[in-house]
């Protein structure tokens, strides 16, 4: 049977089905149902959350100061961004004034996050989807070497470190055990690069898998730890004493210039490596522009990243705000989180009940009860679930809507907008990417345009990592040192009924968490997740979500070998737990 | 990147000496003569890698993110070279059911033989529908690598005692492994998430010494979980002394002080922080100025709010601490006493003066 | 215990408190007001002390007064008990309830009547009398185990795995949901059990010594008991 989604989309599920269970090198557990015409093209396409853990539920009655640790724990990778989005909530409706160092360093830690977690993507969790490891072994060292060179001033680049590892990967493959690399795709022929570049690729896995470690220890600077560093209602936990009595005990030199040069690090290896990587990559791979989706019609962000402390409107945000809805880029909406008609998550199609169902809820208004059932045309059983039914609940994530659309988040809509807003830090490399690999604009609304707005991102980061360390050096230098504002610590100093939403751009996209204080308590809190916003599931309209959009006529080379799919969801650098929380 | 232990050992500038002396020691402690060490070392240095199956239930994945953290050995090396992680969903390069095929082939080639390592746990509630990867109920997956496993490491809080979505209410039904899992040896190795080090600590431990670590009473390997954070906090000469941080970035804060009166849980929380610390030993939370929370500890959720020094009782509802509860009851029990010693003078003083005298005063 | 009575009628005063038992009593009573005041503050600490930590050992000091004064406590409490063995049979006395005997019961209630201003008269005892007996049972002698189990568990802690503290009192954690914050929390419930009886101990006492018709306070003291009316 074949229908247009309101969003305009052609579903035809009258094809094979293909089921991809579990998707790997993500984060959580996601299961994608797809069904292929003749010609192997996707036709339909269903994106299942197969998680709950109910941290909403789990939030009511607490301390709304503790909040931040229960939500951090909704996800290990992005970690942080929930936290600082949960004191940001707080604090919004308790009306605390943080300090301005303690902004710069949230920026810090939040930009640190962005790093690590765009890097992380891109090596270990989206390469494979690109890069064939078992064709490394027929590579030329001194090519690759040439190559390598060709590319970036990265030292490690001479034949003998290649040939070096190739001699070791082929010890490791010759040995039958491949670990992590058992059963996979190689030899697929959607893989594109010559042995030369997986050479290169495999070399760069390991040593991103070696540098990810540095990047985190800002958090463990400011934090005490990463994973989930420590945060604080009202500020930072870490004082600053650069050079009193006792300053080994809190941020001092020492530690202020471990960050510094953990962040010029951060700029070596993103401009020396990661970005000539995705070029080179990308280069290889420019004829296959498949998985736009939702990206050339819809895409949202809430902006972060204050320049100025307690200030969260757009103009102080240096990421950017707005929503771009049905491809018109010469508009980009204002966003408005308090507007109870904008942000709204329905559960037709979710394992949630809601008393009417045909309705969204704004999450000051949210509800989460679970409620798990499979539809009549599902095959198999509760225990063993071969097909799910998209026509009635299918995910455990909600599908949340933007004024009734749904809304690609992440690095790509922050590009899209930054760069339709005319934003120069955006715009700018955006065109230099398209110009180096001579594609046109359109090129952008793709899986690779994913793929490349985060590596660009991450560039970004890191330089705007070195702005606030340096502002933050800068105001301590003009004699601010205060990190904390304890005025409203006390909850006998807080009002008796409030309501406060706080928000972030997480890795993934825009995130915020609404929250309702009544009697120093929490009485409702609502999570609204990126992935949440992408890996939707369908609402009553029949709007798919940006998954579902971006896997729609994909042709696959071998649909018992997903490696399309895998590339197009990995895109998105999906994450379940953060999605379902 | 195949090598050995031996191979890995040499790399990080030990020499053929000492790797022997290394087989012997191990011999020696595990009672083998000095004819077995040469064995040993034969056998690090040719043999296969130990299989682990890594699994993922409810959780968050930051076990996986600390454990790729490691410095030393690093995870790389681990990964690659020391043991063969022949599954974990995070990381693998298969997906569907090309990974899925592992799992049962691991069994049938493995049985017995291959180290089951679990982050998160399952839920029980409702048939096990909150995590259902691969279209079946978590549980039922892990009972079934469980079955053919030498041993289980339980990774992080969410493995070890159920963590945050086991927080009350447990919507659910979030169980800690060992509670599911009965009839194989369980290492536990807490943490929200555990230290890297230790990840990898426990993990080379058993690889090299091929036997499981020491435990103590709760399971948990004694090398990294016996002492408190408070042991050996380096802040514990400001607790000594009687300084303490008063009030979040105060003079007493940016000078060290103690954290216990900003409801620091160090005294009641074991875990290798103030030790081994995080991230290569760059800091730990108490050096980074907030108290320890308690992460590595069962149910630390639901104690009250982690800046409070007296916690909940949960008992007398979410709102009441031992102090609240004894001064009430104190309270109560002194003015009933006052009001006891009134009518008592009162009513002495009524019945001598109406003269109606009875027997007890007759001497008084 | 009215057989007790029965023959004091004939006498004016009678042995009770053994010299042991007197001097653990006033032992005992300021172990545990040096406990409870330890106690208080190793829960809710003073205000800071100024200067470098090495300069000062006050909270450390204020833990070691609770440890030793426990140590002292957990001695006493041991001798007491070996007087319960061989001292006379009122030394016995808190150490168990006659839940059996229904005359027991009855003067409980008769106890509580006269507590409640509705009997004229108490009735005359040479040791506790019920209602007292049952209280220091319930709240101190529990108690006391309860305080030492959980603090000494608590000790096992700092003095390590190894310990005979560990050894002999590890077992007590995994009591408490192997997580040893709720054993504080319950230890420092219990400080608040032996305020309330401590105030309710001391209140009857003095009452008592007005009121009833034997003495009371001074046979702490003297170890006799006087009766103030032959009486039965
Ligand atoms: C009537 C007897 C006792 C009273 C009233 C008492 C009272 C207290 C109180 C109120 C605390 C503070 C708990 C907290 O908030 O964390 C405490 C802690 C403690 N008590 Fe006791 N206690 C008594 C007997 C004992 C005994 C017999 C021991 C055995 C050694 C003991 C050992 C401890 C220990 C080890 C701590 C914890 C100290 C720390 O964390 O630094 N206590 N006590
Ligand atoms: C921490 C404080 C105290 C505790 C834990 C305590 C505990 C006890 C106990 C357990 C007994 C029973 C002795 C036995 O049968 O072996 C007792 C008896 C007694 N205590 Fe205390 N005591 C305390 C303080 C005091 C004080 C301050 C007084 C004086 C005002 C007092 C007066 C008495 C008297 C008079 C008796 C004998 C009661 C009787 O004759 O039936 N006590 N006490
Ligand atoms: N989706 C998501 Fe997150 C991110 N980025 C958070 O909000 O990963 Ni776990
Ligand atoms: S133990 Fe904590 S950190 Fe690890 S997976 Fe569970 S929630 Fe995440
Ligand atoms: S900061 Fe915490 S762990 Fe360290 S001494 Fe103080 S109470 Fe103990
Ligand atoms: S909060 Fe956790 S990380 Fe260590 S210091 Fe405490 S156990
Ligand atoms: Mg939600």
């Amino acid at each position: 049977m074949s229908v247009t989604t309101p969003n305009g989309f052609n579903l035809d599920d009258s094809g094979r089905r293909v089921v991809v269970d579990p998707v790997t090198r993500i984060e959580g557990h996601l299961r994608i149902e797809v069904n292929v015409d003749n010609d192997n093209v996707i036709r339909n396409a269903v994106s299942t959350g197969t998680m709950w853990r109910g941290l909403e539920l789990i939030l009511r009655g607490r301390d709304p100061r503790d909040a931040w640790a229960f939500t951090q724990r909704i996800c290990g990778v992005c970690t942080g961004t929930h936290a600082l989005t949960s004191v940001r909530a707080v604090e919004d409706a308790l009306g605390i004034q943080i300090p301005e160092n303690a902004n710069s360093i949230r920026n810090i830690m939040q930009l640190t996050l962005q790093v690590h977690d765009h890097l992380v993507h891109f090596y270990h969790l989206h390469a494979l989807d690109w890069v064939d490891v078992v064709s490394a072994l027929k590579a030329d060292p001194k090519a690759t070497s040439e190559l390598a060179q060709s590319i970036s001033n990265w030292p490690l680049s001479s034949p003998g470190y290649f040939r070096d590892l190739q001699g070791r990967l082929k010890k490791f493959v010759e040995s039958g055990q491949l670990g992590p690399f058992k059963n996979a795709y190689w030899g697929h022929p959607a893989y594109k690069l010559p042995p030369e570049a997986n050479l290169m690729a495999v070399a760069h896995y390991l040593e991103a898998l070696d540098f990810q470690r540095e990047i985190v220890k800002i958090h463990t600077i400011y934090g005490g730890k990463n994973p989930h560093p420590n945060w604080l209602v009202g500020g930072a936990p870490c004082s600053i004493n650069l050079d009193g009595t006792g300053a080994v005990g809190a941020v001092n030199m020492e530690r202020m210039n471990l960050v510094s040069s953990i962040i010029d690090r951060c700029i070596e290896f993103t401009e020396q490596v990661y970005i000539p990587d995705l070029l080179a990559i990308a280069s290889f791979y420019k004829g296959w522009l498949h998985g736009g989706g939702l990206s050339s019609t819809n895409v949202m962000s809430y902006g972060d990243i204050p320049e100025h402390a307690n200030d969260y409107s757009a103009g102080n945000l240096l990421l950017p705000r707005g929503a771009i809805i049905n491809g018109n880029l010469a508009e980009v909406h204002e966003v408005d989180l308090r507007d109870a008609e904008q942000v709204q998550e329905y559960v037709t199609h979710s394992w949630y009940k809601y008393a009417d169902e045909s309705r969204g809820l704004h999450p000051w208004d949210g509800v989460t009860e679970p409620n798990f059932e499979l539809g009549p045309k599902a095959k198999g059983s509760k225990k063993h679930i071969e097909n799910l039914d998209e026509g009635a609940k299918y995910s455990w994530l909600k599908a949340p809507r933007w004024r009734g659309h749904a809304m690609e988040v992440g690095p790509l809509s922050r590009y899209i907008i930054g760069y339709a807003q005319g934003n120069p830090e955006f715009k700018e490399p955006v065109e230099a990417v398209l110009r180096h690999l001579d594609v046109p604009v359109t090129a952008l609304f793709s899986t690779l345009g994913r793929t490349a707005a985060r590596g660009l991102e991450c560039q970004w980061a890191a330089h705007k990592l070195k702005y606030f360390q340096q502002k933050l050096m800068a105001n301590v230098k003009a004699g601010d040192s205060s990190t904390a504002n304890t005025e409203k610590w006390e909850p006998s100093s807080w009002p008796r009924d409030v309501k406060g939403v706080g928000f972030t751009e997480a890795p993934r996209g825009a995130l915020a968490h609404w929250v309702h204080i009544k009697d120093t308590k929490i009485a409702n809190y609502q999570c609204v997740v990126p992935t949440t916003w992408n890996g939707s599931p369908r609402d009553p309209a029949g709007n798919i979500g940006a998954f579902e959009a971006s896997l729609m006529d994909t042709p696959m080379a071998d649909p018992h070998q997903p490696l399309e799919i895998l590339r197009t969801i990995h895109s998105f650098d999906p994450c379940l737990a953060c999605s379902t929380h | 990147m195949k090598e050995t232990f031996y191979e890995v050992m040499r790399r990080q500038g030990i020499t053929r000496r000492s790797f022997l002396k290394y087989c012997s020691l191990t011999a020696a402690s595990l009672g083998m003569g000095p004819g077995q060490a040469m064995q040993i070392a034969q056998a690090l240095e040719t043999k296969e890698r130990v299989p682990v199956i890594w699994l993922h239930g409810l959780e968050c994945t930051c076990c996986t993110e600390s454990f790729i953290r490691a410095g030393h050995p690093l995870a790389k090396d681990v990964i690659l070279s020391m043991i063969s992680l022949d599954y974990d969903d995070t990381i693998m390069a298969a997906a569907g059911h090309q990974a899925e095929e592992i799992l049962k082939e691991t069994r049938e080639k493995y049985d017995g033989r291959y180290i089951l390592a679990v982050e998160g746990n399952p839920p029980l509630a409702d048939d096990g529908v909150y995590c259902i990867p691969g279209g079946e109920p978590f549980v039922d997956k892990l009972k079934y690598m469980a079955a053919g496993a030498k041993a289980i490491i339980s990774w992080g809080s969410c493995a070890s005692w159920g963590c945050v979505q086991a927080a009350k209410p447990n919507p659910t039904q979030a169980t800690p492994v060992h509670k599911v899992i009965r009839d194989k040896p369980v290492i536990k190795v807490p943490g929200c998430p555990p230290i890297a080090e230790v990840m990898t600590g426990v993990i080379t431990y058993i690889v090299a010494f091929d036997r499981l670590p020491e435990l103590d009473r709760q399971g948990r390997p004694k090398m990294f979980y016996s002492q408190r954070i408070h042991d050996k906090c380096y802040r514990r000469p400001h607790f000594d002394a009687g300084q303490f941080v008063e009030q979040w970035d105060d003079e007493n804060a940016r000078k060290g002080y103690c954290l216990y009166k900003m409801g620091c849980k160090g005294p009641t929380t074991y875990n290798a922080c103030s030790t081994v610390r995080w991230n290569e030993g760059v800091s730990f939370p108490i050096q980074s100025g907030h108290g320890c929370i308690g992460c590595s500890e069962d149910g630390f959720w639901d104690k009250g709010s982690f800046y409070d020094r007296l916690t909940n009782i949960q008992q007398f509802g979410a709102e009441s601490n031992a102090d609240k509860v004894g001064m009430a009851a104190a309270g109560v029990v002194g003015t009933a006493i006052a009001a006891h010693a009134a009518v008592s003078v009162i009513k002495r003083l009524s019945t001598t003066s109406s003269g109606s005298v009875p027997e007890k005063s007759d001497q008084a | 215990m009215s057989e007790q009575a029965a023959t004091a009628a004939h006498r004016t005063s009678i042995y009770v408190y053994e010299a042991p038992v007197r001097l653990w009593h006033w032992i005992n009573a300021a172990a545990i007001l040096v406990l409870a005041l330890t106690g208080w503050f190793i829960g809710s600490p003073p205000p800071s002390v100024p200067g470098e930590a090495s300069d000062s050992f006050l909270f450390g000091y204020i833990r070691f007064a609770h440890f030793a004064a426990a140590y002292i406590f957990a001695v006493g409490f041991l001798a007491r008990i070996y007087w319960a063995i061989v001292g006379n049979h009122h030394a016995k006395q808190i150490f168990y309830l006659p839940l059996w005997s229904p005359k027991w019961w009855k003067e409980v209630l008769f106890e509580m009547r006269w507590y409640a201003f509705i009997e004229k008269a108490p009735m005359k005892y040479e040791g506790h009398n019920p209602l007292a007996h049952l209280t220091m049972f319930l709240l101190f002698t529990l108690g006391s185990i309860f305080m030492l189990l959980t603090g000494f568990a608590m000790y096992a802690e700092g003095a390590g795995m190894d310990s005979w503290q560990h050894a002999w009192f590890g077992w007590v954690i995994s009591l408490f949901g192997d997580n040893t914050q709720n054993l504080h929390t319950w230890h420092h419930v219990g400080m608040w059990v032996f305020v309330v009886f401590v105030m309710v101990h001391v209140y009857a006492a003095i009452r008592e010594d007005i009121m009833s018709r034997q003495s009371i306070i001074s046979t702490m003291i003297s170890g006799e008991r006087m009766f103030k009316d032959d009486r039965p």
